[in-house]
């Protein structure tokens, strides 16, 4: 097998596991009989694997260390999300949410909230704007932190995965006091947010972004994005181009990463982000060291937004008068956040029922998961793991 | 030339992130751990965390405020809440449950029975160590209800309320290093 | 009779002091990652500091079931183990450790040394193989490329310091430095950094633990292993940490030569000094990638280790 057969072989040993998926078969099978012809080695990447971020399968077939074919499968982590809220009010579906990217629990309540708003009409009190401004932003923080130390962990350096931990545990500690709870919210409902907050909140919100500026972001950079070994494994590596991150439907970080300065926030502005200063991190190699640099950079963004917010914060309630029973208008409702990971989409249908009709979910990891192929082109295993580091991919997302 | 450059700038930097990055590490190795040792020690609730609710009790009459009017039931997304109202000797209807269930399995803590609730009988516990081997001893029956809200530190959050946080959880701190 | 009963004495002396330092090393290791990371690491089995974490685990190792993969090789999986331990044994008899104290003062000490533990490769290789499993084959193979090519600069890092002091012994070598009171690092410093570097690669630890990648290949060649088969890679694995270190400082940090302090506490005291050193490296540095592992050593350590050797004979021929 030549090089070029082996970098075509990737979309054609994905349409042949497809196949064998369609005819029932385990792809696995398929790609190992084929692998077989060839002198190769296929192996199954999980679900039971250290570094598949929660229960991801890669099938791979490999030439030695050099990978030949990629075929993602999904499916483990499916607890039937859109099924299963056809028949939930829509302010249950709020909480429910936040089990889809459990990394970004506020940005899918708010994409949740800002569907069933439109829907029925319901006005916000700007504070509850703002709040959830703010709260997405810290939420976006705390996940950046997050992929900073697994993505460490999948480049092979431990510590800085447990530094990670140590500032998110702030983090949510936070998120504890304001929300009640630590990962799985629950905080936003429709018309506004749960509670208002005392000062003594946001006197620590501001001690802990004070110490994400000043001693833990300098440390990340340090200690591994500005690390010599660290650069060698991400430059080059897993390298997008601008229309292949475009064409398979790439969002957030991974699409900024390419040059692509797309961002939700500046594109499309929800919430209150037009009223915000921010700039929006691009990349411009597409690689997995530009995806990381991006969310190194937002995290610095994000503190600047939350600064912002607390200046100009009204004074008010939290949460607007709502009908206990909403009455929807019939119709189709799209609403859509930048969560940490990408564009969260929510596609509402109702028929004027007090349940949805049918609501989807547009996943960002979900089309980030696809790009693994790609990324992984004539790549080693080690490449492939940091590939699939950068996406940052949250299968709860991915399966839901 | 270029290469050479290139080859010079690519050691320079390997001999300066490795001193730089093993310079925090050895740093961080003399500050004190963040470890919470956790059966011994136990991390600061906050106020207002959430996790299972419970069933408040008035302190005049020993009675449930629970009137079994069926609010919390019905806003319950995954329904895990289950109430028999009573039914007197006189065969009319009690305002009071005859049975009151939570399934703590089922429970997502999304704190919407709370806030449903027009007569002040939920509220919010902040006992965590419920876990158990049977899936039947997370089904809480009315007088457990009863008795955690009386061994727990409840909350009640209305919606839209502010939470009085005092000021003794402001210093069990966010910055812990 | 008598030399037979005096082998015995150094072999169980070794075998005791290959158990302790296991023991030791491994408590360490997790002690001082824990704090690097801000952690207590282990605390309540008991013991200060929970020092009796080494003896619960080894005996919970002892205790498990003795476990053949379906499909395994039977023979060289059970016998990869012992494989790569007899090397992590044989090491001890040529150390200096004092200067008097040695088990036995070969003069191709040095020879010794390196032949003994490319050795180390066979055992690796063997468990890779044997398990029938894929990951502990690439792990196999991994380990493979990069021990033979670590091999190189290792052996040409250590000529510099035999050139300079004419024989091989390394009783010899660390009593040229006791004599001129200057230890090899000063004059061989690039001779020491590439005998690091090369040592660390040959020890499997990161930045270059590729052969036992947790997040690439699970555990690499030991995949398959666990019980008491475990233990003794995580033995030979923590031996030859030391045993490594310690060859270090016999070549290039004088030895038992210190002031004050008798000759084998100086020993002991800098052996653990680089492999504390290589501990902290560890907990610090993310891993390369196998294509950087080879250029490294091929095209950068080599080299420089080639230099290195020409530079000390050309200075030493003007001298």
């Amino acid at each position: 097998m030549t090089a070029d057969q082996r970098t075509a072989g990737t979309s054609g040993a994905t349409l042949a596991a497809a196949d064998a998926v369609d005819r029932g078969d385990d792809p696995a099978r398929a790609m190992a009989e084929d692998a077989a012809e060839h002198h190769l080695m296929t192996i199954n990447m999980g679900p039971q694997h250290p570094s598949t971020h929660g229960v991801l399968r890669l099938i791979v077939t490999l030439d030695g260390e050099a990978i030949v074919k990629v075929v993602p499968d999904i499916g483990f982590l499916h607890r039937n999300f859109e099924k299963i809220v056809e028949s939930w009010s829509f302010a249950g579906i709020v909480p429910f949410s936040d089990r889809n990217d459990y990394l970004g629990a506020i940005t899918n309540e708010v994409a949740v909230c800002l569907a069933v708003e439109r829907m029925a009409e319901i006005e916000v009190p700007p504070r509850a704007i703002h709040l959830r401004v703010l709260f997405s932003e810290l939420q976006r923080i705390i996940s950046h932190i997050l992929f900073y130390g697994t993505f460490g962990l999948d480049l092979g350096a431990f510590s800085p995965f447990m530094y990670a931990f140590r500032d998110r545990e702030m983090g949510y500690a936070l998120m504890e006091k304001a929300t009640g709870a630590r990962m799985l919210y629950g905080y936003n409902r429709l018309g506004g947010l749960r509670n208002d907050l005392p000062d003594s909140w946001f006197r620590e919100l501001e001690r802990f972004l004070d110490y994400m500026e000043r001693q833990a972001w300098p440390e990340y950079m340090a200690l591994l994005i500005e690390n010599q070994i660290y650069r060698e494994r991400t430059i080059g590596v897993g390298r997008l181009t601008p229309e292949e991150a475009i064409a398979w439907g790439a969002s957030g970080p991974i699409l900024r990463a390419t040059g692509v300065a797309w961002d939700l926030r500046r594109a499309a502005p929800y919430l209150s982000y037009d009223q915000f200063e921010f700039d929006v991190p691009t990349g411009k190699n597409g690689d997995t060291y530009d995806s990381a640099m991006v969310r190194m950079l937002e995290i610095k963004e994000s503190i600047r937004i939350i600064r912002q917010v607390l200046r100009i914060l009204p004074d008010g309630p939290v949460l607007g008068r709502v009908r206990p029973n909403i009455r929807p208008r019939p119709g189709d409702y799209y609403s859509r956040v930048e969560s940490p990971r990408g564009e969260v989409g929510v596609h509402l249908t109702t028929d004027g029922g007090s349940w949805p009709y049918r609501l989807k979910w547009r996943a960002p990891s979900f089309c980030h998961l696809q790009l693994i192929p790609l990324m992984a082109r004539g790549a080693k295993v080690a490449d492939l793991i940091a590939a699939v580091g950068s996406t940052d991919v949250i299968m709860g997302e991915v399966d839901r | 030339m270029r290469a050479a450059v290139a080859l010079w700038e690519r050691l320079w930097n390997t001999g300066k992130s490795m001193v730089v990055g093993h310079g925090i590490t050895i740093r961080e190795m003399f500050h004190k751990p963040v470890t919470v040792r956790y059966p011994e020690e136990k991390p600061p609730f906050e106020r207002g965390s959430r996790s299972v609710p419970v069933l408040k009790v008035n302190e005049e009459s020993g009675l449930l405020n629970c009137v079994s009017c069926g609010l919390c039931e019905r806003s319950c997304p995954p329904s895990c809440i289950e109430i028999v109202q009573a039914i007197g000797a006189d065969g009319h209807r009690k305002p009071w449950p005859e049975t009151f269930q939570l399934d703590l399995s089922h429970c997502m803590v999304c704190n919407l029975c709370v806030e449903a609730c027009p007569f002040d009988a939920l509220e919010m516990a902040d006992v965590v160590e419920l876990s158990s081997y049977q899936v039947q001893d997370l089904i809480f029956n009315k007088e457990q209800l009863a008795e955690l809200w009386k061994t727990s530190r409840a909350l009640r959050v209305a919606g839209g309320e502010c939470i009085d946080m005092g000021d003794d959880t402001v210093a069990a701190g966010v910055v812990r290093s | 009779m008598n030399i037979l009963l005096y082998a015995l004495l150094k072999a169980v002396i070794v075998v005791a002091f290959l158990g302790l330092n296991a023991f030791v090393l491994i408590w360490a290791e997790r002690k001082i990652s824990g704090y690097i990371q801000r952690r207590y690491g282990p605390l309540r089995v008991g013991g200060p500091a929970g020092a009796l974490q080494s003896a619960a685990d080894i005996l919970k190792l002892l205790t498990k079931e003795d476990f053949v993969p379906g499909g395994a090789d039977k023979w060289l999986w059970t016998l990869a183990p012992a494989v790569s331990l007899i090397p992590a044994v044989l090491v001890y008899l040529v150390l200096p450790i004092g200067k008097t104290v040695v088990l036995q003062n070969l003069n191709i000490g040095l020879v010794f040394f390196a032949s003994v533990t490319s050795f180390t490769l066979l055992g690796i290789f063997m468990a890779g193989w044997g398990s029938n499993n894929k990951y502990s084959l690439v792990g196999a193979m991994r380990a493979g490329a990069q021990l033979f090519s670590y091999e190189i600069p290792l052996i040409l890092s250590t000529i510099g310091v035999v050139i300079a002091t004419g024989t091989l012994t390394l009783q010899g070598i660390v009593e040229a430095q006791a004599q001129h009171h200057e230890w090899f690092v000063f004059p061989q410093f690039v001779g020491f950094v590439v005998f690091y570097v090369a040592s660390l690669a040959e020890l499997n630890r990161t930045p270059f633990d590729l052969a036992e990648a947790e997040s690439e290949l699970i555990a690499g060649y030991f995949t398959e292993y666990s019980g008491i088969r475990w233990a003794m890679f995580a033995i030979a694995e923590y031996s030859n940490l030391f045993t490594t270190s310690a060859l270090g400082v016999t070549l290039f940090l004088g030895g038992w030569h210190g002031p004050w302090l008798p000759g084998w506490m100086w020993f002991l005291l800098k052996s653990y000094l680089l492999v504390f050193i290589g501990i902290w490296i560890r907990w610090t540095l993310p891993r390369v990638r196998i294509d950087q592992l080879m250029d490294l050593g091929w095209k950068f350590l080599f080299p420089l280790s080639v230099a290195n050797v020409l530079g000390t004979a050309l200075y030493l021929m003007v001298r």
